[in-house]
């Protein structure tokens, strides 16, 4: 495979969080263009591994590349800057903040809400309606949208998007997953998420992480139908319906 | 519908307003009008100087989690700094060469980075030379500076109030230009080499922004012609300022104390206190020792003793203003309100105060920087994320409140004493307001300021009826802190965890 | 290295040999400063209690007493992680509770009663205990006083409601109002100290009780520190939410060490007021806090010798400094002390400990390069 087909690659990364040792050893490559799926038990380590990547918690062994360029040692602002948008979890808005500072907020260059916007709207048309309120006046779902459209206002280059169902009322999620698969057409996700069923809808490729390592990758596509490899790291409860449709929809 | 639901948004600061009026009508009754009026005058100066300590408190708790316990010390500086420029400005112009040529070297940092990048050193020789550069950097600085008549300086504003006829008598004492040129430029050179420490030659890992080289060097530009044209009105810019009108002269100094004051900030905050982010505790105990060295600093330079500053013209007319419109006219040291004599000056601290709450509301709700404190406020961490520079954005909040600080500190010059234990005095004073008001809010450090200046007013009231001492009062201050505290641990106003 | 010896004496030698030899660092120190009045007497030809000797003598004893005025603090900052900057309202607290009571009540019963026992009054040596009593009720007092008020906030916070109220009481140790018995800004001065402890005449006898007085202190400090209480200390700085999980009430503990650091403090307090007859305000300003703080800084917070060591330079540098920098030689401690916070935030004892291990390993790694492989 030729380098230029990822735009992130993620080397063996170690992290600490104070004194303990969460990622020891996480590897994840995505490809430009893709729907890249985190799976892996709770608290196996997914979003810390978002989190190194961004800088939040910066990896103290390893490396992370992005479009080609080393990110060790530069700052999350730095990184962000060059064109990751991050989409936390919990619906991390800023709650005494606008919908519209909300997304204001988020741009890197003047007008970037107002070239976005249309867009935006366009995948989020319950946030033109609400643009005015205050951001704790928004039900989660309308919230979760706001954290995913906040990602959107300027060019990123990838999106890491981390649990975006969690919590959401089925229909609202189906919503959600359409919006996504939207705005893929664009740009590359990264999605960290628990909802398995969400998750092999929308992903083209997966890793899977266990107790802070990489334990397993490969193609969406197969994964459904290896349960037992499912069952292994994702626990019982998730049930792998066979036959319902992999990877991206109409998009490109 | 409306109102319940107003209530609840509301009920603190609601509460809060009931329980004062219903005090006030009992003080109205108790005490008359006469009194009663000028209390409350009293207090909402004081509380005007509360708040200016106590925004930036808030600001900076808020957004950045230090609690920068120089606050006090920032609003003396801003006291002493306007003082000196409205006395006898002749210190402040003697040091802004030096300043600046420091500044314009330190700059020079990101001017140097891509060149120095590029430098071929072998690893173990990138941190030798390092260390060998800030050596040398320091040697240059002290070279610098030796022999500065720095407490000459400063003793012209002390000979100017107690000669008290003709402040321009001292107004040069500055070193002549044929030896003092040399000083600039040592300081620039040493500001570049720990510049170029900092730009670590050699290391290739670091990321250059073309843009941002730039941009500093037009920066250094524009500083490097600051130091040509402060070392050129060295000598004749004290007697220009001190020949100009006292009302332009006073608004100048209130501009050049802020400036002093941010400047000072924004340097305090990369120098001291960003190294120390992963050690919190360390960060309180540095401004604590900060605080330590500028009381011992101020006293070094002006001697342990209260200076009073004199009013400018507008407010030191003799006679009483029968309203304000009068006043305005006269310029009268005392106006009339409701029957009492107030002295004018204290109604423009008023004004000040009030004036700087609606400014930073406005700068908070409706600016980019505004939103981006609210947003901090929250959740740094995420707006970090999305690409903003937070450290810039640290430094120029950290600055902001400083600045807020000293011109809280200049304006109070001309009413209190300028002294060294105004810091102490005023921080214990902040804090308490951010107590009440809770961290991180500043209409909270607004409401708390009220009520502590208040508090305050009327315990002097009070001790002076009792015939004890205002000291008496102010420490009494500590038990509403403790009442508000054990009631509500949040303040009135704070974020609730 | 004592456990080491620790290894080597065991089962080997007697027991009061073996703690000898276990203890012989401190114990020379302890030797030393016993026989220092001595040896630098002989050394400068002045006689024990005259001239330099005497002069240095006084030196010590400010040392000794500014010692565990620090070594109070590091219970505090260094072991359970409770930053304060209201400690000088204990020192200042026993020292003025001390003095205000020699002044104020035990002249009344001193001149009513009388029991002598050879040459010394015991009715004065009783008052001096009542006044170190007072002094440690005090402390005890304003330490649940401001354990109080803070115990449900933490941090920076906690440092900041702590300096308002030690500064409230600074404020009130100037207050006019006192004048009679406090002296109000010029402080309590002349204070009737029994005459067999003057310390301007009897200077070696109040040198050996400043010393022993440190010495306890710092017994008794060390075995609250290593008792089950000071790991649960530690145990709060270290991690409070864990604490708390294990069936702690961090509060509860937090106010113990509070107290007891004020306790320790207050003593120290009342014997400064014995020393130099006086009481003033500076003794409550936040200025002397910060003294501690820099003693602690200096020689390492987080161990007991470290901030004694800082005291002991303090004062001793502080000397020098005078006679250098005239009145406003703390200026120089202060910019010191940013400078350790910045670049030795460790300290020296802390440093020291810190590198003595990279210095034993890089010793052992050159000796490995002798030893042939065993294969």
């Amino acid at each position: 495979m030729v380098e230029q087909d990822f735009i992130l690659e993620v080397d063996a990364i170690h992290t600490f969080i104070g004194q303990f040792h969460i990622l020891e050893g996480v590897t994840v490559q995505v490809r430009c263009n893709s729907i890249t799926v985190l799976l892996g038990r709770n608290g196996a380590g997914k979003t810390t591994t978002l989190k190194s990547i961004l800088g939040l918690t910066p990896p103290r062994i390893g490396r992370v590349l992005f479009d080609g360029r080393e990110l060790q040692g530069k700052r999350a602002y730095d990184i962000a800057a060059m064109g990751i948008g991050f989409v936390p979890e919990h619906r991390a808005i800023f709650r005494n903040l606008s919908v519209a500072e909300n997304l204001r907020i988020a741009e890197r260059k003047k007008g970037d809400l107002e070239r976005k916007a249309e867009f935006i709207f366009g995948l989020f048309p319950d946030l033109k309606r609400l643009y005015k309120l205050p951001g704790n006046h928004l039900s989660g779902g309308q919230q979760q949208m706001l954290a995913v459209a906040r990602a959107l206002v300027a060019d990123n280059k990838l999106l890491l998007i981390d649990e975006p169902s969690e919590g959401l009322a089925p229909i609202l999620i189906e919503q959600m997953m359409e919006a996504i698969r939207e705005l893929s057409a664009t740009t590359t996700v990264l999605l960290v998420e628990q909802n398995f069923l969400m998750a092999s809808r929308l992903a083209q490729y997966y890793y899977i992480i266990d107790d802070g390592k990489s334990v397993h990758q490969g193609e969406m596509a197969d994964l459904i139908h290896d349960e037992a490899l499912v069952h292994q790291y994702l626990g019982a409860s998730v049930r792998v319906e066979v036959g319902a449709s992999s990877g991206r929809g109409g998009g490109k | 519908m409306k109102i319940k639901a107003f209530w609840r948004e509301n009920n603190t600061l609601l509460s809060v307003a009931l329980i004062l009026l219903a005090l006030s009508i009992f003080g109205l009754f108790s005490m008359g009008l006469e009194p009663f009026v000028r209390t409350t005058l009293s207090g909402f100066t004081l509380s005007a100087l509360y708040f200016m300590v106590a925004a930036g408190l808030t600001l900076v708790f808020g957004l950045m989690d230090v609690l920068n316990f120089s606050q006090g010390s920032m609003l003396m500086i801003g006291a002493y700094a306007g003082w000196q420029f409205y006395t006898n400005p002749t210190f402040l112009f003697g040091l802004a060469p030096l300043v600046f040529a420091l500044m314009a070297g330190l700059t020079m940092m990101a001017v140097l980075h891509p060149l120095v990048s590029k430098w071929r050193i072998p690893e173990q020789w990138q941190s030798r030379l390092r260390a060998l550069l800030l050596v040398l950097a320091v040697v240059i600085g002290v070279l610098a500076v030796a022999g500065v008549d720095f407490r000459g300086l400063a003793s012209t504003a002390m000979v100017a109030t107690m000669v008290a006829g003709n402040p321009l008598a001292e107004a040069t004492l500055q070193e002549p230009l044929a030896s003092f040129w040399i000083r600039p430029l040592l300081l620039f050179l040493s500001g570049a080499l720990i510049a170029l420490a900092q730009a670590r030659p050699g290391d290739s890992t670091v990321v250059v922004y073309k843009d941002q080289s730039r941009r500093s060097g037009m920066i250094v530009a524009g500083l490097l012609a600051l130091v040509i044209v402060a070392t050129l009105v060295r000598e004749s810019g004290p007697l220009a300022v001190l020949t100009t009108n006292g009302n332009l002269r006073f608004v100048l100094a209130l501009i050049v104390g802020t400036l002093v004051g941010a400047g000072l900030g924004a340097v305090i905050e990369t120098t001291l206190i960003s190294p120390l982010y992963v050690r919190p505790l360390y960060q309180v105990i540095i401004t604590m020792g900060l605080a330590f060295v500028i009381s011992e600093l101020i006293q070094l330079l002006w001697d342990p003793l209260p200076y009073a500053m004199s009013r400018p013209p507008a407010f030191s007319q003799p006679g009483k203003a029968e309203n304000i419109w009068a006043f305005f006219q006269g310029g009268n040291t005392t106006v009339d309100i409701l029957g009492v004599t107030f002295p004018s000056y204290r109604l423009f601290i008023i004004a000040l105060g009030v004036l700087m709450f609606v400014g930073l509301t406005l700068v908070l709700k409706y600016t980019r920087l505004g939103m981006i404190i609210r947003a901090g406020v929250q959740d740094r961490e995420m707006v970090e994320a999305l690409g903003i520079n937070v450290k810039r954005v640290f430094t120029l909040v950290f600055a902001l409140g400083t600045g807020l600080a000293a011109l809280g500190g200049i304006g109070a010059a001309p009413f209190v004493p300028v002294e060294p234990v105004m810091g102490d005095r005023y921080l214990m004073q902040g804090f308490i307001t951010v107590v009440i008001g809770g961290m991180g809010s500043t209409t909270g450090a607004a409401v708390g300021a009220l009520l502590l200046g208040l508090a305050r007013a009327f315990g002097d009231y009070l001790a002076l009826k009792f015939s004890l001492s205002p000291a008496i009062s102010e420490a009494s201050t500590v038990i509403i802190m403790a009442i508000v505290l054990l009631a509500r641990p949040a303040g009135l106003l704070g974020r609730r965890e | 290295m004592s456990e080491k010896a620790e290894k080597r004496v065991n089962g080997k030698m007697g027991a009061p040999l073996g703690w000898i030899r276990q203890h012989w660092g401190e114990l020379a120190v302890v030797v030393g400063l016993i026989l220092f009045p001595y040896i630098f007497g002989l050394l400068s030809g002045t006689s024990v209690s005259q001239g330099a000797t005497k002069f240095w003598q006084g030196q010590l004893i400010v040392m000794f007493i500014m010692a565990v005025y620090a070594m109070s603090y590091d219970l505090l900052l260094g072991y359970t992680g409770i930053l304060s900057f209201g400690h000088a309202a204990f020192f200042g607290g026993g020292a003025y509770a001390m003095a205000l009571f020699l002044t104020h009540v035990a002249p009344k019963v001193t001149d009513s009663y009388r029991i002598m026992v050879g040459s010394i009054n015991i009715a004065d040596l009783l008052m001096l205990l009542a006044g170190f009593l007072l002094a440690v009720l005090v402390a005890v007092l304003l330490g649940l006083l401001f354990s109080a008020v803070s115990s449900r906030v933490k941090g920076a916070y906690f440092a900041m409601i702590t300096l308002a109220m030690g500064q409230a009481i600074h404020i009130l140790s100037k207050a006019t109002d006192f004048v009679d018995w406090t002296g109000a800004d010029e402080g309590l001065h002349g204070v009737p100290v029994p005459i067999w402890l003057n310390p301007t005449q009897f200077r070696l006898r109040f040198y050996f009780i400043a010393l022993a007085f440190m010495l306890i202190m710092y017994l008794i400090t060390r075995r609250i520190v290593n008792s089950p209480t000071g790991r649960v200390f530690v145990a709060i700085r270290e991690n409070e939410s864990r604490v708390r999980m294990i069936g702690y009430n961090p509060a509860v503990y937090r106010s113990i060490a509070f107290v007891t650091a004020a306790v320790i403090a207050g003593l120290a307090g009342g014997l400064y007021a014995l020393w130099t007859m006086s009481a003033t305000p500076s003794m409550t300003s936040s200025a002397l806090t910060i003294n501690a703080l820099i003693m602690g800084i200096l020689g390492g917070i987080g161990t007991l010798i470290g901030p004694m060591l800082g005291a002991v330079l303090r004062e001793f540098l502080g000397h020098f400094f005078y006679q250098w920098f005239g009145a406003r030689w703390p200026l120089v401690f202060g910019v010191l002390f940013i400078l350790l916070v910045l670049f030795l935030p460790y300290g020296i004892v802390g440093t020291w400990r810190l590198r003595r291990l990279e210095l034993r390993q890089g010793w052992q790694r050159f000796l490995r390069l002798f030893k042939p492989e065993k294969e």
